[in-house]
């Protein structure tokens, strides 16, 4: 497949990429843009840790083909939430409450839960359960995650 | 050979201190007094011997202020560097901003064993910490040499020496050596601390990197030049095949393919983008050779072929012991096979370097020396040409104590004379990695008093290694045997929660069943029967957690027992609370209560977060988790197929820390102590909440319906 010439709306910035229009997002940002915030699970779509938010909804970037982001829409990676020194309420909370142990499936429920307490600002945790129930987390860290989502929401 | 210290000290571009230490006669192993001092000031251990001695870990002080410290122990999520972190930053007091951690790079860091068994924090963390404290001592000597100054006048604090009372400090360790290493030994067992390690609940280090996506795995590194590489899955399982023949014409005409190769019986393709290897192994012809086994490949073939490996445990005389019983009671149970499914796949990136040399290879590894081991191996290089750096990994869990991607990708590296980086993917390391804990079919037979004590265990392990039943209960007669079909073309891995996972899912269950058939309450039949009365006691805290004589159960609700013993001194208890949807045949666990008795906790934070999700691992195995084989092939692929818990899996979750069965001696690590004891929990509340007992692992809700249906 021929490469094209795409423009790419990345964390508020306009990038400029050439690439197959069927390359999987995840490796445009990872190769491309250099944003290796975002992870390598699974290839399949079943793990969340690819995931990024794509006008403010969770796509699973390993099975977006660049050319569907390549439209004008925003596209928003674990680089745009926050940064060392910097970090997003939510972010915060994570840190605050250990929600992690290797840290690999971190950026994917962060993407997850920006996206969920964007549109219900205070989920019960039945409500947090379902919205982060695509995410994997091998490690184990679930309960912690939540009660980092629970904290951040109640400082909200 | 490797580095000499000169060099080593060279390497860090400073005059200092440096400190080697190492544990003798062993830890938490043997007891043993200790009697040689520490090495003088103004002597030093020769400089020209080589870096790497058997279970040494490092020390340096130097420039100024700065304090680096070398393990080759790995970050794997359990928090080491935030334990290291903590335990140094106090025993020297330190700020965290002053200490550097290096982990797992062979060029600048000793062998000091494969990070597994839960056992850093109890060796390497403990052992800096009774470091750091010798270090003080020897520091204040030295200084008061430098100073001329009485030792008596002076002391440790803050990172340094100064006079006693008065608030400045005169000098730094790193001004007091120029240069030379003190080699100490240390018996943990000897040493009497004189200060007392207080767990301040530092937040996990690598936190802020983790939470923005910036610490660096080996997948986010990049080298100029750098190449993607894959394999071709065979269509049979690699051990039962051979290629035969491979057409990679059409794969190495995809532009963005650099090579397709074959290696060692292996079809690699070799691209400049990772799509682009995917797109070409889409294109791989081969023909393999169909294996003789037959498709179908049920476990009992396992135990027909089967050969003794081991007798794991004997003491008294088993057939006496039965013959004395007033109850003997037979079981088979049957386990499956389990994935690690850590989610950064296997990964690795090798570069030659010096024209062809040398080779840099950063890993994802339990065992850095290790992989530099392989690698120097399978590559017919010299040891002293490898260098291997660990990053973090995403996971690993016993998988990547020896992964054979770190040498598979220094060796496509060498053949196309570029950077390469080597993915496995999913399905990869399902079916080319191929590394499970093994299925098993175990046979408990027991001998009990009428009265409930067990006076004869008699346990027939096929198909891997069987053990962690010592130190548990108190059984004069015992006979642990393990078999293993050597054919079997699934090799064993080390997965967490120990290889003994399968062993006490029999064994807990089958105790719970000798206590139904006595009339004897599980709890009070355990208590009968546990060896030691700290073991009693974190049982007796989970069971007042959850309610154990009060809880209101509902219908078709249990709950249930299991305990561990991990090594001689983890102690480990959970109950479990399940529900039973006869209809659905699903198993809700809605409470889980633990207790370890462990020691002293170096960071909350780490211990508590590493526990639940053993806890989690508790809950796949039992419940959800296995590896379908189909005789020739794995056939699971995807996570879709291998069913880890999710957040809806996971319970309300209690857990506490005691610290009855040898307080004062420090951390004794507990990362894979809960999975045990929680499946076991859970597999006993089943029964107490139906009425019937599940033998074989995963209890799925199919396996539940077709039960409970015909009832």
């Amino acid at each position: 497949m021929a490469k094209k010439d795409l423009t790419l709306n990345v964390n508020g910035s306009l990038r400029q990429v050439t690439a197959e229009l069927d390359e999987p997002l995840l490796w445009i940002l990872r190769d491309d843009l250099g944003l290796t915030g975002t992870k390598f699970g699974c290839g399949s779509g079943e793990c969340g840790a690819c995931s990024v938010l794509i006008d403010g909804e969770v796509y699973r970037s390993c099975r977006v083909p660049v050319a569907y982001a390549a439209m004008g829409q925003k596209i928003v990676t674990i680089e745009g939430i926050g940064s060392v020194g910097n970090l997003s309420a939510l972010q915060r909370a994570f840190v605050d409450h250990t929600a992690f142990c290797c840290g690999y499936c971190t950026p994917g429920m962060i993407i997850t839960a920006t996206a969920l307490l964007g549109k219900n600002p205070h989920p019960s945790r039945e409500e947090i359960i379902a919205a982060m129930d695509h995410n994997l987390c091998r490690c184990g860290s679930y309960l912690n995650i939540i009660e980092a989502i629970e904290a951040a929401a109640e400082a909200s | 050979m490797n580095l000499t210290r000169r060099q080593f000290i060279a390497s860090l571009g400073s005059a200092g201190l440096f400190y080697a230490f190492r544990f003798t006669p062993g830890i938490g192993t043997q007891t043993g007094s200790f009697e040689a001092p520490l090495a003088p000031p103004d002597e030093s251990v020769c400089l020209d011997t080589p870096l790497e001695i058997d279970y040494t870990d490092w020390i340096a002080f130097g420039p100024g202020d700065k304090v680096t410290i070398f393990t080759g122990r790995t970050e794997l999520g359990q928090g080491l560097k935030t334990v290291l972190t903590a335990i140094v930053t106090q025993g020297l007091e330190i700020s965290q901003e002053n200490l550097t951690v290096v982990l797992g790079d062979t060029d600048l860091c000793p062998d000091d064993g494969v990070t597994s068994g839960s056992s850093s924090t109890q060796t390497v963390g403990w052992g800096f910490w009774l470091a750091c404290l010798k270090i003080r001592g020897d520091v204040v000597i030295r200084a008061s040499r430098f100073l001329s100054i009485p030792v008596e006048e002076l002391e440790f604090r803050q990172g340094g020496v100064g006079l006693k009372g008065e608030a400045n400090l005169l000098v730094n360790p790193a001004e007091l050596g120029h240069g030379e290493v003190s080699f100490m030994d240390i018996d943990p067992k000897a040493e009497k601390s004189g200060k007392t390690y207080t767990d301040l609940k530092i937040p996990n280090v690598n936190a802020e990197a983790i939470v923005t996506g910036s610490l660096t795995y080996v997948g986010d590194i990049k080298k100029d030049g750098m190449l993607y590489a894959g394999w071709a899955t065979p269509p049979y399982h690699t051990r039962l095949t051979t290629l035969k023949s491979a057409d990679l014409s059409a794969v190495r005409a995809l532009p963005g393919v650099k090579s397709a190769e074959v290696v060692q019986g292996m079809i690699a393709v070799i691209g400049e983008r990772y799509s682009d290897v995917l797109k070409g192994l889409d294109l791989v012809q081969a023909t393999w050779s169909v294996p003789s086994r037959p498709k179908e490949m049920p476990l009992e073939e396992a135990r027909a072929d089967a050969t003794l490996i081991a007798v794991k445990e004997q003491q008294g005389d088993i057939n006496a012991g039965l013959a004395a019983s007033d109850l003997v009671v037979s079981e088979t149970y049957t386990t499956q096979y389990i994935a690690h499914a850590q989610l950064e796949t296997d990964i690795s990136l090798a570069k030659m370097e010096n024209g062809g040399d040398k080779v840099t290879v950063w890993v994802s590894t339990q065992y850095a020396a290790k992989a530099k081991e392989l690698i120097a191996a399978y590559l017919k290089i010299p040891h002293s040409s490898v260098r291997v750096i660990a990053q973090p990994a995403g996971g690993a869990f016993g998988g990547k104590q020896a992964n054979p991607v770190n040498p598979e990708a220094a060796r496509l590296a060498r053949l196309v004379k570029a950077p390469v980086k080597l993915i496995y993917s999913r399905k990869d390391q399902f079916q080319i990695r191929s590394h499970f804990k093994a299925a098993g079919i175990i046979e408990v037979t027991s001998g009990v008093s009428s009265a409930g004590k067990i006076l004869a265990r008699k346990v027939d392990f096929y198909q891997d290694v069987a053990d962690g039943t010592k130190y548990t209960y108190d059984i004069p007669h015992v006979l642990v045997k393990a078999y293993r079909d050597t054919n079997w073309p699934i090799s064993a891995a080390a997965t967490r929660g120990t290889s003994y996972v399968q062993t006490c899912f029999a064994t807990e269950s089958h105790i719970d069943s000798l206590a139904h058939r006595l009339g004897i309450d599980p709890l009070e039949f355990r208590r009968k029967n546990i060896l030691s009365q700290a073991l009693v006691k974190v049982l007796d805290t989970c069971a007042e957690m959850i309610g154990y004589d009060n809880n209101d159960l509902e219908q078709d609700e249990g709950i249930g027992l299991g305990i561990i013993v991990h090594g001689a001194a983890q102690l480990g208890a959970a109950a479990a609370k399940v529900a039973v949807d006869r209809t659905s045949g699903k198993i809700t666990v809605k409470h889980v209560c633990a207790a370890f008795d462990i020691g002293t906790v170096i960071n909350q934070n780490t211990a508590l977060v590493g526990l639940r999700g053993g806890i989690a691992w508790g809950i796949g195995f039992i419940l959800s988790e296995e590896v379908k084989l189909n005789g020739h092939r794995v056939e699971t692929e995807y996570f879709s197929q291998y069913k880890i818990p999710r957040f809806s899996d996971i319970p309300p979750i209690d857990i506490v820390f005691l610290d009855n069965y040898a307080p004062g001696t420090g951390p004794r690590g507990c990362g894979e102590m809960p999975v045990i004891p929680t499946l076991c929990a859970i597999a006993n509340a089943i029964y107490n909440a139906v009425g019937v007992r599940f033998y074989s692992t995963p209890i799925t809700p199919d396996k539940v319906k077709k039960a409970l249906g015909s009832i």
